[in-house]
């Protein structure tokens, strides 16, 4: 019996120093605090990281041109981030901290879709709004919430200004393949491409899904040269497209082209690949032109200067995006006129703001809607082809085989 | 029919690979007794140290594993010696707990020193492939094959034939015997130990040249190596490779008929299949 | 008794606890009961099972496929995912339990890793995608429910040290071949042993999708619950009624205090105490609270010694 005492007492204690030791939140007055998850640690941190970085510079930049303007008050931007180690079930307990305990005023969100579906019930369940620039999977949007809000271009039309593309060029590619991961991002990319290639005219001879993470292309890969595809469109990973790559070229399959729906807009996948990345098309809804004018960093190209000084790599679409989270959630806070969560939500489905990211408005499921730019890498530069429905500069096509370039 | 061939041979290359993954792990635990669940991470570790040693000393990947298995080699006689002789006699599932434990350890040192970035060993030759026919067959994976088969017929021959190899197993079959011989166990389970896991930094820096090394890769390592090693039969060393080739082939054909999704469910289905049918292995004497 | 009175005191949590105290608590009742489920197999009948996560992963599609596709209540969910884990562990059960030892962690592991794989496959499931469930906002409920479910789940096993089915499968434990010759069943217990962990870690997979109200393969066959599970139940004291608990909830306060103060560091600091803990202290808090007051500092390094090469 003293035993059980003993160790029920002990439990009771454990309980009580983990209830004690809980941190409280401290909001001081005139303040904005904006909380968010990001995978920092962990097998998906290589992207996740990019959001920590801009969502940090957005709040810098913000507080240095006078902070959020709310009717006659100056708020200061605050930011609490907590590293979900790449673990979704974490990352739903941060949120959850972040608004009961931490009290923040709004969320910003994670990166990949499974984790904004995962998270998004979070804010729905506290009426926060959540502006997030990492999930572009059509489900986030699907389910009918108020509270969710996302930058990140609709993921069935990934490939749409790729099609486009493949329309126009010479000789015209007759075989198409299209090989997706099987998680929702993915998934929802694949769904969206099938009825465009159709539209097109192009015809899908392999359709092929495939495991996240997987690490070995070969069979795949040997279908494809066996069936002489002329285009191949992947859906997937940075890791999985690294080695689909590399197992490409030591299998010697080179179809007239291939695109791939992450990897290419970042630096640090094209070092990884080397000279191997020549003649690889991606897409991004972004590109540091000095034509998107920003009322906090001037216009984009500024940006991706003032981005790469400070932390030492460019900027790619996902950090644009974060930056734009930031953004419009301070543009819908000074519209508001007030840090109300609803009225601000409100604010949020009607706001309407060029930024660096492009011009943001979000459709009534809470979606932003913007166009894919084809992007090539040629050589050691990363070159606009094609977009909004015109050529922009000549692509290298077809792709020569592997032991003549 | 090339497209089978082709697909036959990916898997047999691909077989070799994981041929040199499992081995270290069979070797550790079919003369120790001792399942070490961090082995992926220890590949990984290697693959780093490979890595490194191509980037910024310029040396081959593979003519430096011999430098990079010898380090390897150093890191696990200290972890032998150190940690896990201390939990030698315990119930084996200790031994798991233990290995679990310095998984999730190196692998967060892992993302603290090297970051989330994947690096890629790029040697100028490793993209290349021979046609034979109509078959191509990979150059860095060609080489892997190799060296599965010499490093594995290798540690055959070094446990029946060498002074050391034997007096490694009879050690580890009969721990009093071995003392009254004269053999310090202690040392011998480290210098195992030690082979085990610079067999799997040599894995690791082979990994590097047909994939890439993050440090999170540990654990699907480690699932894959176990596959193998089982499936192949922890009584002899030959048998990671027919492990390897079985599994390997068993994939990519899998992949073709039916679906590169169902990868994983054949290869644990039969893991699963072999344990219970015939768990000595298919190189394994009848139980 | 005290021991009411540390319930009342758990069950009261939801009136004065801030949100997030019950969603730790949530979450460490849930691991408290998937420990406590191992404990049966693993720490009463020795077969420890590297795949408890299995039936976890079983319990949360039954109630997210009973409740998301053919949009039946929680309750019936939850009898779907139990009936499931029971199948399972029936007719996979027999032919694994015939394994010993390693073989028997790894063909549980392989199991865990298979049935991820095939579900990713299925259709009804969601493939890899997920399923997503209707939302409930009541984490108070959940609480409770959680709270419940250990009650039950440390009551049975309270029960087996009570009983002739226990006292089997300690016999079974300590001499498998002397059991059976002296005539325990011991196909059957094993068995039961292993359904009855299977039912317990399938309903509270089942709390724990609903109130997540979103799964996929990877996070409901969470392979690292595998290892969650068996560190805490071997940490509190493996073969004990209170144990598992115990280490359950000291080791989720401190990895959630961890979490929250450290993030980066947490995991490590996770996995130096798992290796530290089984090395000194194999047998359990439960072993160190009762033999420390005789032998204080000298327990540690007696442990060691008796284990070492």
């Amino acid at each position: 019996m003293s035993s059980v005492f003993r160790i029920s007492r002990l439990s009771a204690l454990l309980l009580f120093a983990a209830a004690v030791a809980m941190p409280s939140g401290e909001v001081l007055a005139k303040e904005i605090v904006l909380g968010a998850s990001v995978q920092l640690t962990g097998p998906v941190a290589n992207t996740g990281r990019y959001y920590r970085d801009a969502y940090q510079l957005a709040v810098d930049r913000i507080n240095a041109a006078g902070g959020v303007k709310i009717g006659n008050d100056s708020y200061k931007l605050a930011l609490k981030l907590y590293d979900n180690q790449s673990d979704v079930n974490l990352s739903v307990r941060q949120y959850t901290q972040l608004v009961s305990q931490d009290k923040v005023d709004f969320l910003l969100g994670p990166f990949a879709s499974n984790f904004a579906l995962a998270d998004s019930a979070v804010s729905e369940k506290y009426r926060i709004p959540m502006v997030q620039g990492g999930g572009a999977s059509d489900q986030i949007f699907s389910r009918g919430f108020k509270f969710i809000f996302g930058t990140l271009a609709p993921a069935s039309n990934y490939f749409g200004s790729t099609i486009e593309m493949l329309k126009g060029l010479d000789p015209a590619p007759k075989s198409v393949a299209l090989l997706y991961a099987d998680d929702a991002f993915d998934v929802s990319v694949a769904e969206g491409t099938r009825p465009k290639l159709k539209k097109a005219g192009l015809t899908l001879v392999m359709d092929e899904r495939y495991s996240t993470n997987a690490t070995d292309f070969s069979s795949l890969l040997s279908q494809i040269k066996s069936k002489n595809i002329d285009a191949v469109l992947v859906a997937g990973h940075e890791t999985e497209i690294l080695n689909f790559v590399r197992q490409a070229k030591s299998l010697a399959v080179a179809p007239k082209m291939y695109s791939f729906t992450v990897g290419v807009p970042s630096e640090d996948f094209r070092k990884a690949l080397g000279t191997d990345a020549d003649y690889a098309f991606g897409m991004t809804a972004w590109l540091p032109s000095a034509d998107l004018k920003d009322r906090w960093f001037g216009d984009a190209a500024q940006f991706a200067a003032v981005y790469k000084a400070k932390f030492g790599y460019d900027p790619d679409y996902h950090a644009a995006s974060g930056v734009a989270d930031v953004e419009v959630l301070v543009q819908a806070a000074e519209m508001a006129g007030s840090t109300d969560p609803a009225k601000v939500r409100d604010a949020l489905s009607k706001v309407k703001f060029d930024s660096l990211y492009g011009p943001v408005e979000f459709n009534e499921s809470g979606q932003i809607d913007l166009p894919q730019t084809v992007i090539q890498v040629q050589g050691d530069r990363l070159v606009a082809i094609y977009g909004g429905n015109r050529k922009i500069a000549p692509p290298k096509y077809p792709m020569p085989a592997w032991d003549v370039r | 029919m090339d497209l089978l061939a082709q697909v036959l041979v990916n898997g047999m290359l691909l077989g070799g690979l994981y041929a040199v993954m499992a081995l270290g792990l069979a070797l550790v635990w079919g003369v120790l007794n001792i399942v070490n669940l961090a082995h992926g991470a220890f590949i990984m570790l290697g693959g780093y140290l490979s890595w490194y040693l191509y980037t910024y000393a310029g040396i081959d990947p593979f003519l430096g594993l011999p430098l990079t298995a010898v380090v390897m080699f150093a890191v696990g006689y200290g972890v032998q010696r150190g940690l896990l002789n201390l939990i030698v006699r315990a119930p084996m599932f200790n031994t798991l707990l233990v290995t679990f434990g310095i998984e999730v350890v190196l692998t967060y040192l892992a993302q603290l020193a090297f970051s989330a970035d994947f690096r890629t060993i790029n040697p100028s030759y490793v993209g290349d492939s021979i046609a034979l026919g109509t078959v191509v067959l990979p150059v860095s994976r060609l080489l892997a094959f190799g060296i599965a088969i010499l490093l594995t017929v290798s540690m055959w021959l070094f446990l029946l034939r060498t002074r050391l190899g034997r007096a490694i197993r009879a050690t580890a079959q009969n721990l009093v015997a071995a003392r009254l011989y004269g053999v310090e166990p202690r040392h011998l389970y480290a210098m195992t130990f030690g082979i085990g896991i610079a067999l799997a930094g040599a894995a690791g820096g082979l990994y590097g040249t047909v994939s890439q090394i993050n440090p999170y890769i540990g654990a699907a390592l480690t699932a894959k190596s176990f596959a193998i090693s089982i499936i192949g039969g922890l009584d002899n060393p030959l048998g990671v490779i027919v492990g390897g080739l079985f599994l390997g082939i068993l994939e990519s054909l899998t992949a073709l008929y039916i679906g590169s999704t169902f990868s994983d469910v054949a290869s644990f289905g039969v893991l699963v299949l072999v344990l219970i049918v015939r768990p000595t292995g298919l190189l394994g004497k009848a139980a | 008794m005290l021991l009411l009175a540390a319930i009342a005191v758990l069950a009261a949590v939801p009136w004065f606890g801030s949100d997030v105290l019950i969603q730790f608590g949530i979450n460490a009742l849930l691991l408290a009961v998937l420990a406590q489920g191992w404990n049966v197999i693993g720490g009463y009948a020795g077969y420890a099972s590297f795949g408890n996560s299995v039936f976890y992963g079983l319990g949360s599609y039954g109630v997210a496929i009973a409740m998301a596709q053919w949009q039946l209540p929680f309750g019936g969910g939850l009898l779907f995912g139990a009936a499931l884990a029971a199948v399972f562990a029936v007719l996979i059960g027999i032919p694994v339990l015939r394994l010993r030892g390693h073989y028997f962690a790894i063909a549980t592991l392989a199991l865990a890793q298979v049935m991820a794989a095939i579900v990713s496959n299925v259709k009804l499931a969601g493939r890899n995608v997920g399923l997503v469930l209707p939302p409930l906002n009541n984490d108070p409920l959940f609480y409770e429910l959680s709270l419940l479910l250990l009650v039950l789940a440390t009551l049975t096993v309270y029960w087996l040290t009570r009983s002739r089915f226990g006292f089997g499968l300690i016999a079974i434990r300590e001499n498998e071949e002397g059991a059976a010759v002296m005539g325990v069943n011991t196909t059957l217990y094993k068995t039961v042993a292993f359904a009855i962990s299977g039912v317990f870690s399938a309903l509270a997979g089942g709390i724990h999708a609903y109130w997540v109200t979103f799964i996929d393969p990877e996070s409901a066959f969470d392979i690292g619950l595998n290892v969650k599970m068996i560190i805490m139940a071997v940490f509190g004291g493996p073969g004990t009624v209170f144990g598992p608990v115990v280490g359950a909830l000291s080791l989720s306060a401190l990895s959630e205090l961890l979490s929250s103060e450290i993030t980066s560091l947490a995991g490590l600091f996770f996995g130096v105490v798992v290796v530290v803990a089984v090395v000194v202290m194999p047998r359990g808090l439960a072993d160190v609270l009762r033999r420390f007051r005789c032998m204080g500092w000298r327990y540690f390094a007696e442990n060691i010694r008796s284990h070492q090469l």
